[in-house]
């Protein structure tokens, strides 16, 4: 009985905020597209199936995402399993740096990128030197470019969850496999891969949404590809509003379908973790392969860090001079100097740390609750709740950042009198709505993968519904949510199409500070502003790397 | 099995108390003078200068300003409208600022100044004014150009010899190219009153661009590491690119005439300090600060009561043509056009 009340309390916080942060917020977005000249209308909806441009601009939104997922997926997870099952040197410095492209910092990350493999790029024209080709083999542009600049941004995704994951796996059921004579193939595709389901499920996902929902790639590296944000952006410049918005709700129906179809028959995961965490980290002998998986190491980590080094390399670089070189003609200290000598340097640092602190943070808190609803409960209107608490991951930045904004400007009924617009507050609420999917799905997976029979005979021996939280199902899954924690943390601190709507003076996050110094060509203190920013994420990122880990300590 | 108890959590929890601290620090530093919030494009720089001159002339006050494009301060403003937050725009376009204002956000004010600045370069129910005129230019890689070669009118754009040479910023999202995009197409209307003529001159042009970038940023920086080496953009950032970022660049004028960008001013309605407002309308368009914006960040003045003597070297020696842009006909087409161009000529000829 007791427990009933304290589900039905869990249900209602989660209802509230989803209700008020979520669905009224976004519902405006359906109600403007059904709109046209200030009069109900579905000639929106008539405009997008009419434009083979928006048709077209769908489709390549859809597939592109659906060759990032699976470009992540299979990069992401080899070499998590790769890291976890092997012992071989430099083991622990590729598993550390792996997921360092998340890091990368917004606008100054994307100037790095085109100074590395832009056409005029370090390796360009390393390469074209090399060959004497008059012009480099590639061009940082099309499709091509904006699933590589994809994959490399969101394999990070698959890479954590599915390391997590590992981490807590029941291996005694791949040695069982295995004394039974299972071929290593059969392992893998019967065993391991079924087990690891709920981790991929939940990083598809994530990699999906954001890959249909990505800006900043198509943006920069489509060369014209046309693409649904791109056509949401063009309207939105146009005034055409309403149509924006009718685009943006065609894009959400189809993240949405895939969160459907994704998580369509969720059956109890067979033979759930114990718990019992006993790897049996092969150490490889044959001298042939170790040097492989080094050398397939160096590359990965290589091509991982190519992108910060490069801003390092803008960092030190002397604004102007580094035009026709393969690398910097001369270096200075200049760029930190600057920087460090203004008076303000320390405060859109200072608030991006706050405020995405608050919003990961609360995230973590909230999360713990829903995804302990959404995977061990099942009441009326879950699967709403569900898709509600991921819409804002679903939505382009602007798209959410504008609705939200229009909601909370002056006091209503349904925002229950509360105005953020003008506010600090409005920041890390939207940080907080943005990245729970993050937190919340990281959670789930690992709360999925767990063994319900754990609580079970925890109940049954006596142990009251609290105690058996505190003691059994939180610590199995403080893992997952301190990783995915980690990961909305280092979201928000790299966060700029929402912010740049509704920043005030006293909350101007580190994203902005770049986009301003790069309106003033400073390329060199945008940089010196990037490379504090991956410095702080990738702190941030080890730190969690070690709670998570001291989170499970099971003998 | 034994699961040890989690020593780590009271850990988090003493985290999250720490960064609670902090926040309340964080919402402490505020400053009790009465504050002015100021949004513009015009860059940090400028925007440093004029606080720091303007505070000095009123010591009561404090200037804030957010350093946003022109497009996301019309999306700001516009959203704020029921919770006005900023009293000044300081910085569009001409169309940009008429648009906002039939939007009904602006405070009519009629400066000092007003007869000072030529036709068509205000708003005929005072709800902003012209500023700055700033010329579209032709920009190229003063190293990869040779001397015989450089372009000197619209025209010389279309020499195939540039094939492939030509980069430019993506005119969709730029007020600046949708500008000239609007300019080629207004020079030939006259002809039969159709953008045609215009269409097919875009579709020279673009038969000879490699690429179209996102930003003026990125088009400088790639103009100075010769993805591309001609270009079109706005006389402020070449300027500013050249002078202080010492970018490898020149620009020409066009010599048949070049459309100048009107940047405005304007009142935010509903700001609460209304006069405070009107003080720095009027301050940072007095002649002194005028020349100062002229000098350090290259932009030309609209006031035509300016002694021309005092105006920087490099703007008295260049020689402008405006070319003339029927305003009316550019804003009620040029979303059609941007549209049309968008769909049928961008990239048809290139590939």
């Amino acid at each position: 009985m007791r427990d009933k009340s304290i589900f039905t309390l869990f249900l209602v916080i989660v209802c509230f905020v989803v209700t008020w942060g979520v669905f009224y917020p976004n519902f405006s977005i359906l109600i403007t597209s059904f709109q046209y000249k200030e009069n109900w209308s579905l000639a929106n909806y008539q405009e997008i199936i009419s434009s083979s441009l928006i048709l077209r601009s769908t489709w390549n939104s859809l597939y592109l995402s659906v060759l990032t997922v699976i470009g992540s997926a299979i990069i992401g997870t080899s070499m998590a399993i790769l890291f976890h099952f092997l012992e071989f040197p430099g083991r622990k410095v590729f598993a550390a740096l792996a997921p360092l492209p998340l890091l990368m910092p917004p606008l100054i990350g994307v100037i790095a990128f085109i100074f590395l493999y832009g056409e005029s790029g370090i390796l360009s024209r390393t390469v074209a030197r090399t060959l004497a080709l008059s012009a480099p083999p590639w061009r940082l542009n099309g499709p091509e470019a904006i699933l590589g600049v994809h994959i490399y941004s969101f394999y990070a995704f698959f890479y954590t969850f599915v390391s997590t994951s590992l981490k807590q796996l029941d291996y005694s059921l791949l040695d069982a496999a295995r004394s039974l004579g299972a071929r290593p193939s059969q392992v893998f595709f019967r065993i391991l891969l079924p087990l690891l389901r709920p981790a991929l499920i939940g990083a598809s996902l994530l990699t999906f949404m954001n890959s249909m929902a990505s800006f900043s790639a198509p943006y920069l590296f489509g060369g014209g590809t046309p693409m649904l944000t791109l056509q949401i952006f063009n309207a939105k410049v146009n005034s055409q509003w309403e149509l924006a918005m009718a685009e943006s709700v065609i894009l959400a129906f189809i993240s949405i379908v895939a969160l459907l179809l994704l998580t369509r028959n969720q059956e109890k995961t067979i033979g759930g973790s114990k718990g019992v965490s006993l790897t049996s980290r092969h150490t490889i002998e044959n001298p042939i392969l170790k040097t492989l998986l080094l050398f397939i190491g160096i590359i990965a980590v290589t091509i991982i860090l190519l992108p910060p080094l490069t801003l390092l390399l803008i960092s030190f670089a002397e604004d102007g001079k580094w035009t026709m070189e393969i690398l910097p003609p001369s270096y200075t200290m200049a760029n930190y100097l600057k920087v460090f000598s203004s008076q303000n340097f320390l405060e859109p640092i200072y608030n991006s740390l706050i405020m995405s602190a608050l919003g990961a943070g609360v995230a973590l808190l909230f999360a713990l609750p829903a995804s302990y609803l959404f995977t061990r409960t099942s009441f009326f209107g879950q699967k709403a709740l569900v898709i509600l608490t991921m819409v804002p991951w679903a939505l382009p930045g602007t798209v959410l950042g504008i609705s939200f904004a229009a909601s909370f400007n002056s006091p209503k009924f349904f925002n229950a009198g509360i105005v953020l617009v003008g506010t600090f507050w409005i920041l890390p609420i939207l940080y907080f709505l943005r990245t729970l999917p993050l937190v919340l799905r990281s959670t789930q997976a690992n709360l999925e993968q767990m063994d319900e029979n754990l609580e079970n005979a925890s109940r049954s021996l006596g142990a009251s519904f609290f105690y058996t939280l505190r003691k059994i199902t939180i610590p199995l899954i403080l893992p997952g949510a301190i990783s995915g924690t980690a990961l909305a943390f280092a979201t928000a601190m790299g966060e700029f199409v929402t912010s740049v709507i509704v920043y005030v003076p006293n909350s101007r996050p580190i994203s902005i500070e770049i986009a301003s110094q790069l309106r003033a060509f400073h390329l060199g203190n945008a940089a010196v502003y990037g490379v504090l920013l991956t410095i702080i994420i990738a702190i941030s990122l080890i730190i969690g790397r070690r709670l998570a880990s001291s989170g499970s300590n099971y003998t | 099995m034994v699961i040890k108890p989690i020593k780590k959590f009271g850990k988090y929890i003493s985290l999250l108390v720490i960064f609670f601290t902090f926040l309340s620090f964080a919402n402490c530093k505020k400053d009790s003078r009465p504050s002015l919030l100021i949004y513009s494009p015009h860059g940090t720089e400028l925007l440093e200068v004029m606080k720091a001159r303007f505070e000095e002339k009123y010591p009561n006050i404090t200037v804030r300003f957010l350093d946003l494009s022109s497009q996301e301060i019309y999306d700001r403003v516009k959203l704020e409208r029921s919770n006005v937050q900023a009293d000044i725009w300081w910085g569009a376009s001409a169309i940009t600022f008429s648009r906002a204002a039939e939007e009904g956000l602006f405070e009519p004010y009629r400066p000092s100044w007003a007869d000072k600045i030529p036709e068509n370069s205000y708003d005929s129910q005072d709800r902003w004014y012209g500023t700055f005129q700033t010329p579209e230019v032709i920009v190229y890689n003063q190293a990869a150009v040779q001397n015989e070669e450089i372009p000197k009118d619209w025209d010389d754009l279309l020499d195939t010899k540039w094939k492939g040479r030509l980069i430019i910023r993506d005119p969709v999202r730029s007020d600046t190219m949708r500008t000239i995009f609007g300019a080629m197409i207004l020079r030939q209307w006259h002809v039969d009153q159709k953008p045609e003529a215009g269409y097919d001159w875009l579709r020279k042009l673009d038969a000879n661009t490699r690429e179209y970038t996102v930003d003026g940023t990125v088009l400088l920086q790639k103009l100075a590491r010769q993805e591309g080496v001609v270009s079109l953009w706005d006389l402020p950032d070449v300027a500013s690119a050249i002078n202080r970022q010492k970018l490898p660049l020149a620009f020409s004028i066009p010599s048949s005439g070049t459309p100048l960008v009107i940047d405005g001013i304007a009142i935010i309605k509903g700001t609460p300090q209304l006069k405070l407002a009107q003080d720095f309308y009027e301050f940072v368009n007095t002649e002194e600060n005028l020349l100062i914006a002229a000098r350090d960040f290259y932009h030309p003045p609209l006031r035509t009561d300016i002694d021309k003597t005092k105006l920087p070297e490099w703007l008295s020696k260049i020689d402008i043509k405006p070319m003339p842009l029927d305003q009316e006909l550019y804003k009620n087409n040029i979303q059609d056009w941007m549209r049309y161009w968008d769909s049928q000529i961008r990239n048809q000829n290139n590939r």
